[in-house]
């Protein structure tokens, strides 16, 4: 990547994601932090077990839209934050400078998508969850091609790949990886309407003041 | 949350893992994600890493379990520790 652009996805992510820690800060109570570690241990764990999606490609959950959904916009946004450092810290899923367009796309762009969605078809519970899902990935793949193309334009072709190889490549994956989000987030969350219900509702507040 | 529920929730998250493991080594391990096929397909190389990490996935079932282990405990770890400590200031804040 191109330090331009490294230094731009650093200088996006980070008033974002202090906006949220901030705003998160005045909603969290007691009773709801055991429940937001484990599902950002959950979503962890998750993000590592990759599913074939056929042409000798993987993919596997960003896990964004399952957290807007039980924590809320903020709750999500910081949640994936800790993730994705402890990825790139511990155990070196990707590389330090590139942490701030992994946060970018993956704690910013996938969690406002997802949260924009589910706003949206407010009231049509089966599409809702599906639908953000598949468009939080697809679009946060998308901003990821973009940032190549950028990074591919600015350094004169010393970083990145041209946009009209990474934009369509990055697209066409993640349009299929993101069929893989869909179906395990409406999983769960179908699965946790049923199992426990109160979980669904923890955002609650969070949502009607927002 | 109950300090059960959070307990029997941390036992199906990881029993569900190891089982799911075992479906990733057997279809997935080895083949590119979306991203790093994209890469490969352009050749482009990730460069020197200013930051070497400690740990990484693990290359096996055991050590890829053992992988998601440290890094389910860590991220628990961090999130509960990082908001007992914020919730404090907040509360500390709040009085003030």
């Amino acid at each position: 990547m191109d330090p331009w652009v490294v230094l731009l996805g650093w200088a996006l992510a980070i008033p974002v994601i202090a906006l949220a820690i901030f705003r998160l800060d005045r909603r969290v109570d007691e009773r709801t932090v055991p429940f937001m570690a484990i599902l950002a241990a959950g979503i962890f764990v998750a993000q590592m077990l990759n599913f074939p999606v056929g042409g000798g490609t993987t993919g596997h959950l960003i896990g964004a839209t399952l957290a807007v959904v039980l924590l809320g916009l903020n709750g999500a946004i910081v949640v994936m934050t800790a993730i994705l450092v402890i990825q790139c810290l511990v155990f070196g899923d990707g590389g330090l400078t590139a942490l701030g367009l992994n946060l970018l796309n993956m704690a910013v762009i996938a969690p406002l998508v997802a949260y924009g969605v589910l706003r949206a078809l407010k009231g049509h519970e089966g599409a809702a969850v599906p639908v953000a899902s598949w468009a939080s990935v697809f679009l946060a793949s998308l901003a990821c091609g973009l940032m190549l193309s950028a990074s591919y334009v600015i350094s004169d072709g010393a970083f990145g790949i041209i946009g009209s190889v990474a934009i369509p490549a990055m697209a066409g994956w993640h349009a299929v990886i993101a069929i893989g989000e869909a179906v395990i987030t409406s999983g769960v969350v179908l699965f946790l309407k049923r199992v426990a219900p109160e979980m669904l509702e923890i955002n609650g507040p969070e949502e009607a003041g927002a | 949350m109950s300090r059960r529920g959070c307990l029997k929730a941390a036992m199906v998250v990881l029993l569900l893992f190891a089982i799911g493991l075992v479906g990733y080594f057997a279809l997935s391990a080895g083949s590119p994600d979306g991203l790093e096929r994209v890469m490969e397909d352009n050749g482009v190389e990730e460069g020197d890493q200013l930051w070497s990490a400690p740990l990484d996935y693990g290359g096996d079932w055991g050590t890829a379990f053992v992988a998601g282990l440290i890094g389910f405990a860590l991220t628990f770890g961090a999130v509960y520790l990082y908001l007992k400590v914020y919730l404090k200031g907040g509360s500390a804040r709040r009085k003030a």
